[in-house]
């Protein structure tokens, strides 16, 4: 019995040290990865306030704003970058003000934790301004006007909201979208799909497990443009209401006052019309975004 | 900040729905998961490296891969192709169950490859066939040392069927989400959906000690 362990016990040794050996060049290895990233991260943030220090001087404060970043054309990410309509129009607004903006694209639910725990300055992603947001956020005047329609596929019989009772539809979560598809078929249906962003909505639709998508007319418009072959139509429906989007801010924010004098000036000064034509192709409606004020 | 007891209470039929397809979708990923992995397990302990090599592809698919990028490819992929259209509790049944089989087949493999060789040795020395020396020696023994990592299984099984609100299993957190969207409010729905994730691992965990303290020896 001894003699069939000891050879056995010597094995378990020999392999448990090999064992080890490897597992503090592994550990080394990751050691020195960390070290890297964290190096990476530290020179980054010395750059950050590197360039603050110096515009410190101009007196340009960098702004955080935030943004959905998958609302094509609004805001939307093309290669690394964000652009679109939205974005344009801010980086006009925040040079009006006299800042630096700094955007980001965090994703649509975590704009109103960021705004609402004042991590961020303010927040353009499309935001359609409301009662219930006004409770608990600040917004601006309205910039942009928009209305929800649904995108249907090319042979459907929907013609209006009301023949989506007993469908399915897709909604982007929280979005004024889902509050027209509550109206139809009642709050918290299970009818009513609610995902992350608006392409995975669509995405459903696409793949048969929904009937109908509901969203700004801007993505429906832009998404069946964009794509053709996948035979989607965009229905209208007059009684969905005309809705205003806004620049999001914490409540009681300094800023506001600020940023609403620059809109005026973009709205009036014919910046506004520019980028509108660029993205849009047509003019805007400015009349009825200035009589909202 | 003001916590809002009362849209809690309100949203608690919501909650308590969420509740049950979350323990639903759990436990059948969990049965089908723990079937499939046994089957995956014993395909990758093939003696020829042509028959378990399929095996060892879906393990290293499975597991070598995020659960999220499954579930979108299931959901949006998968799914319509065999059933023609999408139905996010199947597809949400059938990314759970692929991806923890891929993870329960490594604990059954490692379960009955810690039992002695000589184990196997002595039974088929006594005249038993193979499959009689797994069923009535390796396994009841396996079976006891598999109890503890499977039960860590199942637990991160049932806090990944969260992810499944991506494609809107109606599960806990796709309620939690649904309510923030509706009163964006942070706390209030988050914390509620974390507090019921806990009584239920809790739960588990639980369940699985009584298992464990069942089957100890000594």
């Amino acid at each position: 019995m001894p003699r069939l362990c000891e050879p056995a016990f010597s094995k378990y040794i020999t392999k448990g040290e090999l064992f080890m050996g490897k597992l503090s060049r592994i550990g080394f290895l990751l050691m020195l990865v960390l070290a890297m990233f964290l190096a990476a991260c530290g020179s980054d943030e010395s750059n950050g306030s590197a360039s603050g220090g110096d515009s410190g001087g101009k007196e340009k404060k960098e702004l955080r704003i935030v943004t959905d970043g998958a609302y094509a054309p609004m805001e939307y990410m093309e290669g690394g970058e964000v652009v679109g309509f939205g974005i344009d129009f801010t980086k006009a607004v925040v040079a009006e003000a006299g800042y630096e903006p700094n955007i980001e694209v965090i994703g649509w639910d975590p704009i109103f934790a960021e705004i609402e725990g004042k991590t961020a300055d303010m927040a353009v992603s499309s935001i359609t301004i409301n009662d219930e947001r006004k409770q608990t956020y600040d917004f601006s005047v309205p910039y942009y006007l928009s209305t929800n329609k649904i995108l249907v596929p090319e042979n459907s019989d929907v013609k209006s909201g009301a023949d989506l009772k007993g469908k399915k539809i897709a909604v982007l979560n929280g979005s004024t979208g889902q509050e027209v598809a509550e109206k139809i078929v009642g709050e918290n249906s299970r009818d009513i799909l609610k995902f992350a962003d608006n392409n995975l909505a669509i995405q459903e639709l696409l793949a048969g497990g929904a009937d109908a998508v509901i969203a700004d007319n801007t993505i429906v418009e832009y998404y069946t443009k964009m794509n053709p072959d996948q035979n989607l139509k965009a229905v209208e429906d007059e009684s969905f209401a005309d809705e205003f989007y806004g620049v999001l801010f914490p409540k009681g924010s300094d800023l506001k006052p600020e940023i609403d004098k620059a809109i005026n000036t973009v709205l009036d000064n014919g910046k506004y019309a520019e980028i509108y034509e660029k993205w849009f192709g047509s003019q805007p409606d400015v009349e009825t975004l200035k009589a909202q004020q | 900040m003001d916590f809002r007891f009362d849209l809690i209470r309100d949203y608690l039929p919501f909650f308590l729905e969420g509740t049950l397809y979350t323990i639903g979708v759990s436990l059948l990923g969990i049965l089908f998961g723990t079937i499939l992995g046994l089957v995956i397990g014993v395909g990758k302990m093939l003696k020829n490296k042509l028959l378990a090599f399929p095996f060892n592809l879906f393990i290293t698919f499975f597991r070598g891969t995020p659960l999220f990028v499954q579930i979108l490819l299931i959901h949006f992929g998968l799914i319509p192709l065999v059933i023609g259209e999408t139905n996010a509790i199947v597809a949400g049944v059938v990314a759970l169950t692929l991806n923890a089989s891929a993870y329960i087949a490594e604990i059954f493999r490692a379960g009955i490859q810690s039992i002695d060789r000589g184990q196997m040795e002595a039974a088929r020395s006594l005249g038993q066939t193979h499959l009689q020396a797994m069923r009535y020696v390796i396994l009841p023994q396996a079976v006891k040392r598999m109890i503890p990592p499977l039960g860590n299984e199942f637990i991160v099984l049932l806090k990944d069927s969260s992810l499944l609100a991506v494609i809107t299993v109606p599960e806990l957190m796709y309620w939690g989400r649904a309510f923030q969207g509706q009163y964006y409010k942070i706390w209030e729905p988050y914390l509620t959906a974390a507090l019921i994730y806990l009584i239920l691992t809790l739960s588990m965990s639980f369940i699985l000690d009584r298992i464990e303290k069942r089957l100890a020896t000594e």
